[in-house]
């Protein structure tokens, strides 16, 4: 025993003594994470463009009304900005309370809001092909953002006509460089469609306003399950949002990918600079393989819940920062520590058995491969999960021994009650299966450990696993 | 170079004294009838030997000879399939055994480790935990107390062939296993650590040396042992060998360079070095006829009967067979 603690210890120490430990443990959530509130934070904080479009209005009405849903538009963009900023200088609004807030003022759809929308009616009678090409070359030199032309026949549509043939419906079209992504497009796509709609009804004799006004949809709020508390109270169900719905548990998943992949992923370079360096020779001579693959296990669930304290840190510090301290969920935290222990063996002895296998790591590649499908496998279907947690699919999948950990954590975070016997039974394979698992690595990490010469393959690993 | 005094233990026992309680024989090693296979391949083939307690016993072989495995075997990283390995008095046990230091050929270090550092985890890990002040002895012995808190890949290889040995003779081990210490090392580095192997020795540890170089193993080995396409071809003192094989071999020098060598016909074969002519005669009665025919040829300055080096026998042991090379 006094061994594999030596062992453990020089392990521990290796892992989290490094410069590129500090380093990666810092960069693997702005990584993760980052993309999503890098788009959130650009889209406030970056300046608000002016994008120039030119109207093509062959009805030779909708313009003004157009133009006058522009500067709508443009005013509670206006609005929202300075909103903003007074909320971030008063520090007390979250990020995602004001999204939430600017979907629910405007009714007009929810658009990035990094732009204001010039409109300028294009006034010559006609349009020719030489015409679009020539504004087609402004959108190129960047002097107009787009250009758009609504036909004249829109309003005058034939409705058996399009009966018949429902692709004579007239068109808009619209012209920019990024025509499929464009906030622009969308917002006029809503904005004519409306405008139409009056139009065409109001053409019928029916009153338009009168319609609007009986047509406000009712909304339909979403609540969490009541509970009893430990007063034996009932607590009323709670409004639930995004965070809780959707970033909750996918900062959960991804935390237990991060803590399974920082801590097991050193195992590899370790082991091979072990063997490389006929380190493992003088270990050999001092400790047996048990002994030097349960020290260097040891140290790497050290490691891995070094990585976890210093997450939940973190992750407590930004969540009483922004107000969110009662959405953690306390009390998955003995779970996703047991879950997280169990995980950091399975894949730290699969990678160790790689490791003493190979002599120089671009051998390992091929090896590498099959077991990173294995731990990222719950990453490609995490939000048909959180969508069904208790689904045959997300069910069946979070008692795959190598998905277990992340599957089951990802499960238990969302709001579905997940039966109690599932996490046990979940531990249980997976228990087994660590067990297996190192026992198997252990073999091939004997062998392997002294083995020179060309990497084995997948056959010859099995051949040493069975046979030792 | 100068051996310094015998360094005490920390508790003040010798090695000798550690080992009197646990080994009752005088051989630090016996293997009988050893075998090791690995595949179809027999890497060690019937194998017998008997290291005694404190000498200084060197193993030689060619490559692929069997040598590692054999050391492997005496470390229990390996078992044998069959015969018997006796180490420091015991016969089993997969459990390596905490009184032998291993040193490997040119690495076995953690390149990003302090030196410190590193060689109290070896000490530790062999059960050696209050071990400063004995590495601090050693480090001080081998001029190296000033690299303490260095990395090991700051080292330079004669550095960090210096740490390599005192890692492995960190926690007192009864006995030492060095493979090539001395590769790459330049002289004043070589002898250094021939000085700490033989103060080794003065201490009672028992060092099996396993190289390739001839010299060094005849300037510091007891006894030497060859092995040879995994079976024993050699194993006693220097002069026990050298008295088994022939002393034809004569070394000659005329008084005038321009001398050249007359056609003898006891002579098998002769090449020149400088004024050096070395000659290796048909059997080494035929010396004194040889003596009489080149004084009659030209005056002569050397004329030397040369007992067969190392080298030689190992040459001639290893070499490769003609029937070999033809096929």
């Amino acid at each position: 025993m006094r061994k594999i603690f030596t062992i453990a210890a020089r392990e521990y120490r290796a892992m989290v003594g490094t410069k590129a430990f500090i380093f990666s443990m810092l960069m693997m959530p702005l990584l993760m994470f980052g993309g999503i509130f890098a788009m959130e934070i650009l889209s406030q904080t970056g300046e608000i463009k002016d994008q120039e479009i030119i109207v093509i209005d062959q009805t030779g009405k909708l313009f003004t009304e157009l133009s006058f849903a522009a500067n709508q538009y443009n005013r509670s963009v206006d609005k929202q900005a300075a909103e903003q900023g007074q909320e971030e200088q008063a520090g007390k609004e979250s990020k995602l309370g004001s999204i939430k807030k600017k979907s629910k003022t405007d009714g007009l759809g929810n658009f990035s809001r990094g732009q204001r929308f010039r409109l300028t009616l294009w006034d010559q009678p006609n349009v020719t092909e030489e015409d679009r090409f020539a504004l087609s070359e402004k959108i190129r030199n960047q002097e107009i953002y787009a250009f758009v032309e609504i036909p004249e026949k829109i309003f005058n549509v034939d409705l058996e006509e399009l009966i018949r043939d429902p692709k004579s419906l007239p068109v808009v079209s619209f012209y920019s460089e990024d025509s499929n992504f464009s906030d622009a497009r969308q917002w006029l796509s809503v904005v004519i469609s409306e405008l139409v709609k009056a139009n065409r009804l109001q053409a019928d004799g029916v009153d338009f306003e009168r319609i609007k006004k009986l047509s406000i949809p009712t909304p339909v709020k979403g609540l969490s399950l009541l509970e009893m508390d430990s007063r034996g109270q009932i607590q009323p169900g709670r409004e639930k949002d995004d965070l809780t719905a959707i970033l909750l548990p996918m900062g959960v998943m991804m935390m237990m990918f991060m803590v399974i992949f920082m801590a097991a992923q050193p195992m590899l370079e370790s082991v091979l600079e072990e063997k490389s360096q006929r380190i493992a020779e003088v270990l050999l001579g001092s400790a047996n393989p048990f002994q030097l693959m349960s020290g260097k296990l040891l140290g790497t669930v050290g490691g891995s819940l070094t990585i976890l304290v210093v997450y939940l840190a973190g992750g407590y510090f930004l969540a009483s920062s922004r107000g969110w301290t009662d959405k953690l969920p306390v009390d998955l935290v003995p779970w996703f520590i047991v879950f997280q222990i169990l995980g950091v063996l399975f894949f730290a002895s699969i990678f160790m058995a790689v490791g003493a296998s190979v002599s120089q790591l671009k051998e390992a590649q091929s090896l590498l491969l099959p077991v990173w499908m294995l731990l990222m496998s719950p990453m490609f279907i995490w939000f048909m999960v959180i969508r069904d947690p208790n689904g045959s699919l997300a069910t069946g999948f979070s008692f795959f021994p190598p998905a277990t950990p992340t599957m089951m954590m990802l499960r238990m975070s969302t709001s579905a009650t997940i039966p109690l016997w599932q996490p046990i039974l979940g531990l249980v394979i997976l228990l087994v299966s660590t067990l297996i698992g190192i026992y198997v690595a252990s073999r091939i990490f004997r062998v392997g450990l002294l083995w020179q010469g060309k990497a084995p393959k997948i056959n010859e690993l099995l051949r040493w696993a069975f046979r030792g | 170079m100068e051996i310094r005094s015998v360094l005490p233990q920390s508790d003040g026992k010798t090695n000798r004294q550690y080992r009197m309680a646990t080994d009752t024989t005088d051989n630090a090693i016996e293997l009988n009838a050893v075998t090791k296979t690995f595949a179809n391949h027999v890497a060690v083939d019937q194998l017998d030997l008997a290291v005694p307690t404190g000498s200084i016993y060197g193993f030689i072989g060619p490559n692929g000879s069997g040598k590692t495995t054999t050391l492997r075997m005496i470390l229990r990283i390996f078992q044998p399939d069959s015969g018997s390995v006796r180490v420091l008095g015991q016969t089993k046990g997969r459990t390596a055994d905490d009184r032998l230091g291993y040193l490997p050929e040119e690495r076995g270090l953690y390149k990003r480790m302090r030196v410190g550092d590193l060689l109290k985890y070896y000490a530790k890990l062999k059960g050696f935990n209050d071990c400063q002040a004995h590495i601090d002895e050693w480090l001080q012995q081998l001029d190296a107390s000033t690299w303490v808190n260095k990395r090991i890949d700051s080292l330079s290889k004669g550095m960090a062939q210096k740490i390599q040995f005192i890692a492995a003779v960190a926690a007192r081990p009864e006995l030492v296993i060095l493979d090539e210490p001395f590769s790459g090392l330049d002289p004043v580095n070589m002898e250094s650590l021939r000085a700490a192997v033989l103060l080794l020795r003065e201490r009672g540890t028992t060092v099996i040396f396993s190289t390739h170089d001839m010299d060094m193993a005849e300037k510091l080995c007891d006894t030497i042992f060859m092995i040879f396409k995994g079976k024993k071809v050699l194993d006693g003192t220097i002069d026990s060998i050298q008295s088994r094989y022939p002393a034809n071999r004569v070394r000659v020098r005329f008084a005038d360079p321009e001398t050249q060598l007359p056609f003898l016909p006891s002579v098998t074969e002769s090449f020149q070095h400088g004024r050096l002519h070395m000659l290796t005669l048909r059997s080494a009665d035929e010396a004194p006829a040889v003596l009489q025919q080149l004084v009659a040829h030209g005056e002569l300055h050397l004329f030397e009967v040369v007992k067969p080096s190392l080298h030689d026998v190992f040459i001639q042991i290893a070499k490769p067979d003609p029937v070999e090379l033809s096929a």
